[in-house]
């Protein structure tokens, strides 16, 4: 089932539209939704892990869940599994009322990899798809053929443990897609994957998502999100923060911002304040950011500024998910905590990809 | 709850513990490679009997009337004959004992034992009666320094005795007989040294009878009481009093065989859900099954580990019966007993296993939740004796109702030679399915909340609020 245009989501996957639909025809919603959450709540005793959240996940999407570690982003998919419960609030999964009356159409990769060390590769996969409901005829070659896609067919009489962390990696991905599932839930994918492989699984991501899946993945480093998914949900601190398509965030959280290289250096950061419509200058990353007043285009400020000075380089700042991310947690106040937080979040994913490596 | 899945995690199960080198190695060979050996080892040294002792005994006799007779009983041809008949004696012996059945097979290997020990040979010297007996000594130590002598072997120096003077006639009426002092060469066989002390002693006495003018085979008569079978008197009627093969160990291999075969089970689930736990894999699993099919399904798949063990070990214990001519001791009721108190005590241990494995982080800490476990499992092994000993006292019938320590008693009265009535055995098994119910439960409740707990290692208290909570 396709209902995954970018037109059709969006009338439902934004929150404040989701609600009023959900009131007046909740059955109906349900129906064309993978994932749908209201008000759910859950506490590890006295510490809350996810307040509130409320999510409308279409069939056919492709959401990315991101948020910096410890945000609440696999407690909430331990929920949609049925793997945790809820202590409050509603939930449905392809249509059910948990995920438990349709766990065969669902592909689950955990975020702790779980592979059985001393069974073989091929023996592992098929055990799983027997799990998964699927019949032991052809099985094999199911097996042999996913092993083939992701360049594994030759370890498949090897040993689970003697595969290498990204090659086990993959092989949990076949787990998660073997049987293939309507809806795919991939808790960080790519931790662990060097960039060819983080192609190679983008790629075979995107193609479940072509073929009409539902994926819904999370992340906590946000590029990898901006890459794939046309839906971002956000979490910080166990709530929901943003709920959006790629598309709109970029609109909503225009940073109203000029990147500009002059001639002559950063030293002209007085020349340029001087502009019409400029309000503040900052240097960043070997360039200077130049704030724009309210209610100037910056179309005609980019004009006046390669007017008034001589320019290497001159573009429209875009807003990366992380600017959004800090935007939304420090409530669009620019300090040095939203500065210190923005380090934070780029040295963790940093060390996470060089402890993952 | 979907049995296929359940069948797929219990085949799983049951391959990655049965069907690895270290199962069979450790659960099968290894054990039948030591019964090999211990029989080997019997074997051998029921046919490798060292040589004979052959030499030459000192007799320095002072009384001056055993020498004769002494020499005579030692004589070659005299221990010969005495050394068959004994070879005789110890088979009827035998046969009396145990049984006709399974006498032949002992009294055959006592022939083959009697064939392998050569009967020794002495050559007895009479010495001067006045003779220094240090000199004598002396001779004998030369000897034994210098090693062993070349040449015939008769003329070796094994022993040397001294007989007292007054050892068949009393000196005065107020002191006893005297006796006889041995000196022997070291490393002699024991039979060769009982043979010349019982040579010397039936001599004396001999000598003693005839001064006393008494007729030996009148002594022999007289003293001889023969022994019959004792009977019990029961409600059936007569029968002979228990055996000790029977009443012992019949019962004692039952119980090790319930206990063997229900911890290993239960051990290799406590393990599999551990690694499970500790390497993660238990989340996809429980993408595709629920914690109570997972669990239902590991029990299953270990269940099939103990059964096979049982099963083994049983077959083995039967052949081996069969082949020493014991088959009527092979009872169908109880090797179907065994099995029915198996899977009893089975279900009832692996279901503390289970918990136990999904609350813990490895298996180090399940050590200390294992404790209690372990020395609830120990109980069976204290109680063995006065269960044995009075299989329906008020003690042995109690315990035989309380699980989980129920199969294991219960196991033993019904194997015991005084076997409990059926309706106890029958209550016990509902009792025990009782118990077993309410242990899966517990357990199921604790397998759910514990798979995914990761951290601190609970306690008992922690695990009793995962049950509320579940």
């Amino acid at each position: 089932m396709q209902l995954g245009t970018p037109e059709s989501n969006k009338a439902y996957t934004q929150s404040t539209d989701f609600k009023g639909v959900s009131m007046t025809n909740t059955t109906a919603m349900t129906a064309s939704m993978a994932v749908s959450m209201e008000g759910v709540r859950k506490t590890f005793g006295k510490k809350v892990a996810v307040e509130g959240i409320d999510l409308a996940i279409p069939q056919g999407s492709i959401y990315g869940f991101i948020g910096p570690n410890g945000a609440g982003k696999t407690t909430t998919i331990r929920m949609i599994m049925s793997i945790l419960f809820p202590d409050r609030g509603e939930l449905s999964v392809l249509g059910k009322k948990s995920a438990v009356e349709s766990k065969d159409r669902i592909g689950y990769l955990p975020e702790e990899r779980g592979i059985y060390k001393k069974m073989k590769v091929g023996a592992f996969l098929k055990h799983i798809g027997r799990l998964k409901g699927l019949d032991s005829r052809g099985l094999g070659n199911i097996v042999m053929q996913w092993l083939d896609r992701v360049e594994l067919a030759d370890v498949h009489k090897k040993k689970c443990e003697e595969l290498s962390k990204g090659m086990q990696q993959k092989v949990q991905f076949i787990a998660s897609v073997l049987h293939d599932p309507d809806l795919i839930i991939l808790d960080e994918p790519f931790s662990g994957l060097d960039p060819v492989n983080m192609r190679l699984l983008r790629s075979l991501i995107d193609e479940q998502h072509t073929k009409g899946k539902t994926v819904i993945f999370s992340t906590h480093v946000m590029y990898q999100a901006e890459q794939l998914c046309d839906h971002i949900i956000m979490i910080h601190e166990g709530k929901k923060v943003l709920d959006d398509t790629l598309e709109d965030i970029r609109t909503r959280f225009d940073p109203r911002a000029i990147h500009v290289d002059p001639v002559g250096g950063l030293g002209m950061s007085d020349e340029i304040a001087k502009v019409a419509g400029v309000t503040h200058v900052t240097p960043v990353e070997g360039a200077l950011e130049v704030i724009l007043s309210e209610g100037i285009d910056p179309q005609d400020a980019m004009k006046s500024l390669l007017a008034a000075h001589p320019m290497n380089r001159v573009e429209i700042k875009k807003p990366t998910l992380e600017d959004v991310f800090i935007e939304i947690v420090t409530d669009g106040v620019r300090s040095a905590d939203a500065e210190q937080l923005r380090a934070d979040l780029l040295a963790g994913s940093k060390l996470e990809e060089e402890g993952e490596s | 709850m979907n049995m296929s899945k359940v069948m797929r995690v219990a085949a799983r199960e049951f391959a990655s513990t049965a069907m690895t080198k270290g199962f069979i190695i450790g659960a099968l060979v290894l054990p039948a490679a030591m019964a090999l050996v211990i029989s080997l080892v019997l074997m051998l040294s029921i046919n490798a009997q060292p040589p004979a002792d052959k030499g030459t005994i000192y007799l320095l006799d002072r009384s001056g009337e055993v020498a004769s007779t002494a020499t005579e009983r030692m004589s070659p041809e005299e221990v010969e004959q005495r050394w068959q008949e004994r070879a005789e004696n110890a088979k009827k012996f035998a046969k009396e004992i145990i049984g006709n059945k399974f006498g032949s097979k002992v009294s055959d290997s006592i022939d083959q034992a009697s064939i392998s020990i050569d009967t020794p040979e002495f050559r007895v010297i009479q010495t001067d009666p006045d003779v220094d007996i240090e000199k004598l000594k002396e001779e004998l130590r030369t000897q034994v320094a210098a090693g062993s002598a070349s040449g015939d072997e008769l003329e070796k120096l094994i022993a040397i005795i001294e007989i007292d003077a007054d050892a068949t006639r009393k000196a005065n009426d107020d002191e006893g007989f005297g006796s006889y002092q041995a000196f022997f060469r070291p490393k002699l066989n024991e039979e060769t040294v009982s043979e010349i002390e019982s040579s010397i002693r039936w001599s004396i006495r001999e000598l003693r009878y005839q001064n006393a003018e008494i007729d030996r085979d009148v002594v022999v008569e007289l003293s001889s009481v023969k022994a019959r079978k004792s009977m019990e008197i029961t409600e059936e009627g007569e029968r002979k009093e228990s055996s000790g093969i029977t009443s012992f160990v019949i019962p004692f291999v039952a119980m090790i065989l319930l206990l063997m075969a229900s911890m290993t089970g239960g051990q290799y689930l406590l393990t599999t859900t551990v690694e499970e736990k500790s390497n993660r894999v238990v989340e996809v699993l429980l993408s595709a099954v629920s914690p109570l099919e997972l669990m239902t399904g590991k029990i299953i798949g270990q269940m099939g580990v103990g059964l096979s063990l049982l099963t083994v070990y049983n077959a083995v214990g039967i052949i081996a019966l069969i082949a020493f001519s014991m088959g009527d001791l092979i009872d169908a009721r109880m090797v179907l007993l065994i099995f029915v108190f198996f899977l009893l005590a089975y279900f009832m241990f692996a279901s503390l296993m289970a918990a136990i494995g999904s609350a813990v982080n490895d298996l180090r800490e399940a050590q200390s939740l294992m404790t209690p476990v372990m020395l609830m499992m120990i109980l069976p092994y204290i109680f063995f004796m006065p269960v044995i000993r009075a299989p329906n006292s008020l003690f042995s019938t109690i315990t035989s109702f309380i699980p989980p320590i129920s199969p294991f008693i219960m196991i033993m009265r019904v194997s015991s030679t005084d076997p409990p009535p059926t309706w106890q055995v029958l209550l016990a098994i509902l009792l025990n399915m009782i118990a077993v119910v309410f242990f899966l439960w517990i357990a199921a409740k604790i397998f759910r909340v514990g798979l995914l707990m990761f951290g601190k290692p609970p306690n008992f208290r922690t695990l009793i609020k995962w049950i509320r909570m579940a």
